[in-house]
């Protein structure tokens, strides 16, 4: 089967399998498709289908509030090819040599690190080189659809990603993780994804915000900037957004990244429905904690000292929104040093 | 020929303020820069995010909310991630009204109905 992809700078064909959708069989050659959430929820991903058969995986992806579907635009994320495709797709398109791919592993290791709040890993079939930051779509038995999360860890040749999770109600993914025993089920793995990536070679300062889970993608990036002895000679602040103390968690992993390099890594804990208490700093000497949404503490705490820094946003919508806005207006940082995943 | 229609009063918006009217069954977004106005179609020729909602404006820079695509509303050019430029409406300030010149026909290629037979589809 193969998919004909049409664009301003020029025309790709890429052989693909029964059954791949399209964004994912554009991603695989090497084809830099534009995508967000890769899982049909932001319409990022939208093309027009010119010729071919092709279904839709998700007929409800929100996404589709974003195409025409009238006109035979639609989401390649969502898009099923049942035989030779032509497609165009909007906006700047080039060929890599290799793009993400198809892997899979069963999970283990599954750990509740509060009540609504758990972390696993896959190890992988084969090894996967991805960034701090980036994220995979998740496809479990059972389960209509994939869901995207971000990795904890980070590396070249890494044979196992690991994961948090927090559940949400009706969240498929994370429901069958908390209420059912998914340990050692086989799960579809595809990526890595997004471009939220952090690259010490960047030479910049670094500020992370994020919401609950949000952190995932948080971890990778401070474990890299300490791993790689970036944070030596630059900052790392990072604002963790959770609601009361109960919901808190990689505490000691924080402590740990504020042990080697206690004058530029700086945790602060925003607790959004409880207030701050001294008891706090006590039980997790090196983090600092304050009260209110995560973006409002980052912006109080940060004030106005963002030189040479990249931001990195990730968590629920409305926290995503009101961070963007925060390090767009107040921290006036240009688009292209604001990293983030709306997953919604 | 021009068809200049009042959008506002200038003091209807703030300085960084954007503001969404209709006008004529036009769509017409009105943004406040400091030191003047501009009036555009209230989407972002990206996909269609509605810039009078969810735009940021600051320092003469107007910001999409879903990709961060920005131009700068002083020379209307487009600036960092920003991949279309943004179309503007002629406009004035006079007696403390804003004016358009609304025979202006501004439209984004999601808009065109004939895009399917043009080479430079979605462009």
């Amino acid at each position: 089967m193969r998919i004909t992809i049409q664009t301003k700078g020029g025309e790709f064909e890429v052989d693909c399998e029964a059954g791949d959708n399209m964004l994912y069989a554009g991603l695989k050659a090497g084809v830099t498709l534009p995508y967000e959430c890769g899982t049909g929820t932001c319409g990022t991903c939208r093309c027009r289908v010119m010729e071919g058969d092709w279904e839709l995986t998700w007929a409800d992806a929100p996404g589709l509030a974003y195409v025409k579907q009238e006109k035979s635009e639609t989401l390649m994320c969502q898009a099923r090819m049942k035989g030779d495709c032509i497609i165009r797709v909007p906006g700047e398109i080039t060929k890599e040599d290799s793009g993400p791919d198809h892997f899979c592993g069963r999970l283990e290791n599954l750990q509740r690190l509060t009540h609504d709040v758990a972390s696993f890993s896959v190890p992988l079939d084969r090894p996967m080189d991805f960034m701090a930051g980036q994220f995979v779509v998740l496809e479990a038995p059972g389960l209509d659809g994939g869901r995207a999360y971000s990795m904890t860890n980070y590396g070249t040749g890494v044979s196992r990603l690991d994961f948090v999770v927090k559940r949400k109600p009706g969240g498929g993914v994370s429901d069958w993780l908390f209420a059912g025993s998914p340990v050692g089920i086989e799960l579809g793995v595809f990526g890595p994804l997004g471009r939220a990536t952090f690259d010490p070679a960047e030479d910049k300062n670094v500020v992370c915000i994020a919401g609950g889970s949000g952190i995932a993608g948080m971890m990778a990036i401070l474990d890299h900037g300490v791993a790689s002895g970036h944070f030596a000679d630059h900052t790392a602040h990072v604002f963790f957004g959770v609601r009361t103390e109960k919901d808190i968690f990689f505490a000691e992993e924080f402590r740990r990244s504020v042990e080697k390099f206690p004058d530029n890594v700086n945790v602060t804990i925003a607790l959004s429905d409880a207030q701050t208490t001294d008891g706090l700093a006590e039980k997790y000497p090196g983090l600092n904690f304050a009260t209110g949404f995560v973006h409002a503490v980052a912006s109080e705490r940060m004030s106005g000292n963002y030189d040479n820094m990249v931001g990195y946003v990730a968590g629920p919508p409305p926290m995503v929104d009101g961070a963007l806005r925060m390090l767009v207006l107040e921290a006036r940082l240009p688009g292209t040093d604001i990293r983030y995943d709306k997953f919604s | 020929m021009s068809d200049w229609k009042k959008v506002c009063a200038a003091a209807d918006v703030p300085e960084n303020a954007l503001r969404k009217f209709d006008i004529d069954g036009k769509e017409l977004a009105v943004a406040n820069y400091g030191d003047g106005f501009r009036v555009f179609p209230p989407y972002c020729p990206h996909m269609l995010e509605p810039l009078a909602v969810s735009g940021m404006l600051d320092g003469g820079i107007l910001t999409c909310g879903k990709h961060l695509w920005q131009w700068d509303l002083k020379s209307g050019e487009m600036k960092g991630l920003s991949e279309k430029d943004i179309l503007l409406y002629d406009c004035k300030v006079e007696g403390g009204d804003i004016l358009a010149d609304l025979s202006q026909e501004l439209s984004y290629d999601w808009e065109e109905e004939d895009e399917l037979d043009d080479d430079d589809f979605f462009n």
